[in-house]
């Protein structure tokens, strides 16, 4: 609905004061779509654009999983992990608000990484350039405090050497002087002193950050899965409790819409013919799609019990205490040792035993 | 403003639309265009299921189209909003609801089995394979369902679907039908595992049948499909320590328009990175630990109030050799010399990253609608400036004009006064006026560099509802405005901006963000007879994305759109880093305004 291509507008294309309202409507009118849940240019991921070298970019962005749909705002280009490559801190409008993107690409190319002091002119030496050659490539960065959008970057500058074994740096101080620092070998981190001429070397503050639990789940291997509530055929809340069954226990997510589950669901009730291993086979369908769950059981593997993800309720654990459902890839199936414990997650088609 | 619907929603849309307010677009209060009656000259093919069908040579155009901008973009918007909600049918992948937007009489391409045209192999080991649709046959209704299954059912993963309507134009009559250029974007993981993403794009037809427009041809002219084995990206905050989730944004406790910054830094001096994340009710000094983890002492070490800060800075303002903080807060200047909201705040560090607001002179006296906070030394002294981009206030005022406002709140120039000789730090001065950058366009950003290479620091500012401004600094405590000399005006709604060598020729090239958007893109292309060129240029200016200015000689040249890297669409904060350690800047940009609960856009 485009109610604008009617406005009336006054010369050079300011609009009169009736016109334009001075009650911020604008703030009010917003405020009201995203109280009712609306979205408003919504769904438009950040971006990450590869340079090829050659002054053009690839949008990468629906491959990098940095691509939150919670409305990016600030970001942080950092070595979070001081392993070497640029990781991502981004601050996030709404939800999971504060996001940390681990660069998984490695640092194989090669990295040097430069901290800057100068003598003359401010001690930090915001607003040096620096530029570092490697091999056939060139390329500047300015050390800024305040940049993009409300984001102000650490004062450490990581250059990638694409492979290279040295890297050539120079470094252009506020105030305009030129100064060299010689060649600096792949994986040095280096203090540029102004006036010194030579790099000091500075140490590697390594963290470890610890992996996080795979995509969709809140438990990870090693964590015992809580009782939970689901649904049977009938509608009527089930507690599942996979410690209590004594046994191992299989416990596989599926969907009506998901052609492998759908797939090995044969192959489960099999499984669960076995003497030394329980199936317990969750469908997480909504509700409009139950019935095709249950019509999809009942011809592909009639003996197992039906389990229908219920909706959350307040003081009752459900499969979304153990599952994040928006984000569950599915089939997952949860090995799980007798007193419940996950030994292992299987991502994709199970394999015959 | 004249609103011709009743319905609250289409104000921001109004406010959004720039494109729109200089247009002076024929049709405008104009009744309905015409009556008569007239149908699409169907030619239904026979019904089957299942079996390829003849498709068109290609979909007819409107002989008697409507030309009513506003008409055109309201049946456009009905239709992009039913294919919104088709779209979350698809990942929520109920493939049996997928005929409620689909004519019986549906002739189409199918969405797999095309016969692979080519197969590229990208940087980082991304695989793109490109379909030759032209070859393939059509199918019916069933046919094309079935199609749709195939493609997503066995992925793990479906994250996104978007259908938009890149183009549309519609034959007048009761019977209404229209020719649409759509777009197809879905994202997520495949049966592998991997990570994969496809492009579509057709031609299709849509008639209104009871009150809705259903489909009944859809030709594809693009389909390509790029796959990854695995993210570039992990994401960690749950496993860090940073996790915060909060409401989702419209919520009572989420609703504020004063976006929230991040700021790094070493504050204790330990060599690792901290983090200062201000927020709407609280603020987060994330501390690095040993263990790989970040704790937030925000409150402990003095930084946890006010909340609400918009840009945030670290820096030694008062050369003692440690990490201050700068918080950028909106003020605004009330009757009898009083001030409304909060003025910014600096925060001094005793070293061991405990941390005092401190008055901050005469400069932090003055109310600032603050966001992006820039560190330049624009004296030279050796003592830290700041520079403030002066917005507006969104929740009482409005832009007084789409594309040169003039009524934002002032930017600041907060000289550093530095210390005293018993080394007390005595804050900042506001010397915006006399340095000649006392703005009063909408500022959302800036970034700081040596863009001439004389020694001094000039800056880049970038402005909503307006041009943008590159001030370059005389060596003399004032700067001139040289955004036209060196081609940098960049029209538009900016919002971003960082310097960085993107051409790897060692000089420093400028990326802008800018807002954009798909129905502007729409619109513009049905006012080209309808308004002047240079309008016209400036309204495609508008819609087109972000800027990349390449250094060239002693101004920049504007990057062809052509070579990539600009389509954002609502694009917020671009940071330039070698992600690939390959020797070259990449680009990240923050995108998007919001994301709703509801399939509804707006």
């Amino acid at each position: 609905m485009v109610a604008s291509s009617c406005s009336s507008t006054t010369e050079s294309g300011k609009f009169s004061r009736e016109e334009v309202g001075n009650d911020g409507f604008l703030a009010r009118h917003n405020g009201q779509i995203f109280a009712e849940g609306r979205s408003f240019s919504g769904n438009e991921r950040d971006k990450l654009f590869i340079n090829d070298g050659a002054g053009s970019f690839l949008d990468l962005s629906d491959l990098s999983g940095a691509d939150s749909s919670n409305d990016g705002r600030a970001v942080i280009a950092f070595d979070a992990d001081d392993d070497g490559d640029v990781d991502l801190f981004v601050h996030e409008t709404q939800r999971e608000r504060h996001a940390l993107y681990r660069n998984d690409l490695g640092t194989a190319p090669g990295f040097v990484k430069v901290k800057l002091r100068a003598t003359t002119g401010n001690a930090e030496a915001i607003g040096a350039q620096v530029e570092v050659v490697a091999g056939e490539r060139k390329v500047s960065q300015v050390l800024s405090r305040g940049a993009g959008f409300i984001s102000c970057q650490a004062p450490e500058l990581i250059f990638g050497l694409g492979g290279a074994t040295a890297a050539s740096v120079t470094v252009r101080w506020p105030g305009g002087a030129v100064e060299s620092f010689g060649d600096l070998k792949p994986g040095a981190r280096a203090l540029l002193v102004e006036g010194a001429g030579v790099a000091a070397p500075y140490g590697a503050v390594p963290r470890v950050i610890e992996e996080p639990k795979p995509r969709g789940l809140l438990v990870n291997v090693g964590d015992k899965v809580p009782p939970f509530e689901v649904l049977d055929a009938s509608g009527a809340p089930v507690l599942i409790d996979p410690a209590a069954t004594g046994e191992r226990v299989a416990l596989n997510l599926w969907a009506s819409y998901c052609a492998p589950c759908v797939a090995e669901l044969p192959l489960l009730e099999e499984w669960d013919a076995a003497e030394d291993l329980r199936v317990i086979a969750v469908s997480v369908d909504a509700p409009t799609d139950r019935s095709r769950a249950l019509e999809l059981i009942g011809a592909r593997a009639p003996s197992l019990s039906v389990h229908l993800a219920g909706e959350r309720k307040p003081g009752t654990r459900t499969i979304e205490d153990v599952v994040d459902l928006a984000r569950l890839p599915l089939p997952t199936t949860l090995m799980l040792a007798p007193d419940g414990t996950v030994e292992e997650i299987i991502r994709g088609p199970v394999e015959p035993r | 403003m004249i609103l011709r619907s009743a319905q609250p929603a289409t104000a921001p849309f109004v406010a959004l639309l720039l494109v729109l307010s200089l247009a002076s677009a024929p049709g405008c209060g104009g009744g309905e265009e015409t009556t008569a009656a007239d149908g699409p000259g169907r030619n239904a093919p026979a019904r089957s299921t299942g079996v390829s069908v003849d498709l068109p040579d290609g979909i007819a155009h409107p002989d008697r189209p409507v030309t009513s901008v506003e008409a055109v973009e309201d049946e456009t918007e009905a239709l992009a909003d039913s294919l919104i909600e088709f779209a979350e049918v698809l990942r929520k992948r109920q493939f049996d609801q997928a005929e409620d937007w689909f004519s019986p009489d549906l002739v189409a391409h199918a969405l797999v089995g095309h016969a692979e045209a080519n197969r590229t192999s990208l940087p980082l080991d991304v695989e793109r394979i490109k379909y030759d649709v032209a070859a393939s046959a059509g199918v019916d209704r069933d046919g094309f369902i079935e199609s749709l299954r195939s493609l997503l059912g066995d992925w793990r993963s479906v994250d996104s679907v978007l259908w938009k309507v890149k183009g549309a134009s519609f034959q007048r009559g009761r019977s209404r039908w229209g020719r649409l250029d759509l777009k197809i974007h879905i994202t997520g993981v495949d049966a592998t595992g991997g990570m994969v993403s496809v492009h579509g794009r057709g031609d299709a037809r849509a008639t209104r049948t009871r009150g809705k427009f259903l489909l009944d041809q859809f030709i594809l002219n693009k389909w390509e499909v790029e796959r990854r084995a695995a993210p570039l990206f992990t994401e960690v905050a749950a496993s860090t320590g940073l996790a915060h989730t909060w409401a989702r944004f419209g919520t009572d406790a989420n609703n504020s328009f004063h976006w929230n910054g991040a700021a790094a830094g070493d504050v204790d001096g330990d060599g690792d990175w901290d983090l200062f994340v201000p927020s709407d009710d609280q603020n987060f000094l994330y501390i690095a630990q040993p263990d790989g983890t970040w704790s937030d002492e925000a409150d402990e070490r003095g930084v946890g109030s006010p909340d609400r800060g918009t840009g945030a800075v670290f820096f030694d303002c008062d050369n003692d050799g440690d990490q201050d903080l700068m918080v950028g807060l909106t003020g605004w200047p009330l009757a009898g010399g009083k001030m409304g909201g909060e003025r910014c705040r600096i925060f001094l560090n005793d070293g061991a990253g405990q941390f005092t607001d401190a008055p901050g002179g005469p400069g932090l006296q003055e109310p600032f609608v603050a966001y992006t906070l820039t560190v330049l030394d624009f004296d030279g002294d050796g003592w830290l400036d700041v520079h403030i981009c002066g917005y507006g206030r969104v929740d009482v005022e409005h832009n007084n004009s789409w594309t040169e406002a003039t009524n934002g709140s002032p930017n600041g120039l907060l000289r550093n006064l530095g210390t005293n000789e018993e080394g007390a730090f005595l804050g900042f001065e506001n010397v915006a006026e006399a340095a000649g950058i006392k703005d009063v366009r909408w500022s959302y950003a800036a970034a700081s560099a040596d863009v001439d290479l004389d020694g001094d620091a000039d800056l880049y500012v970038a402005n909503d509802y307006g041009s943008n401004r590159l001030w370059i600094n005389q060596g003399d405590g004032t700067f001139v405005d040289g955004s036209d000399a060196q081609g940098v005006v960049d029209k538009g709604s900016g919002m971003g901006a960082s310097f960085g060598d993107l051409t790897g020729d060692g000089s420093l090239d400028l990326y802008v963000s800018n807002m954009s958007s798909t129905a502007g893109s729409r619109i513009l292309s049905r006012l080209e007879e309808d308004i002047d060129k240079e309008t016209h240029a400036l309204l495609k200016k508008l819609a087109a994305g972000n800027s990349i200015f390449t250094r060239d000689g002693d101004g920049f040249a504007r990057s062809p759109g052509g070579q990539g890297g600009i389509g954002a669409s609502w694009a917020w904060s671009p940071a330039l880093f070698d992600v690939d350690l390959d020797g070259d800047l990449d680009v990240f940009c923050t995108n998007g305004f919001v994301t709703g609960e509801l399939a509804f856009d707006t």
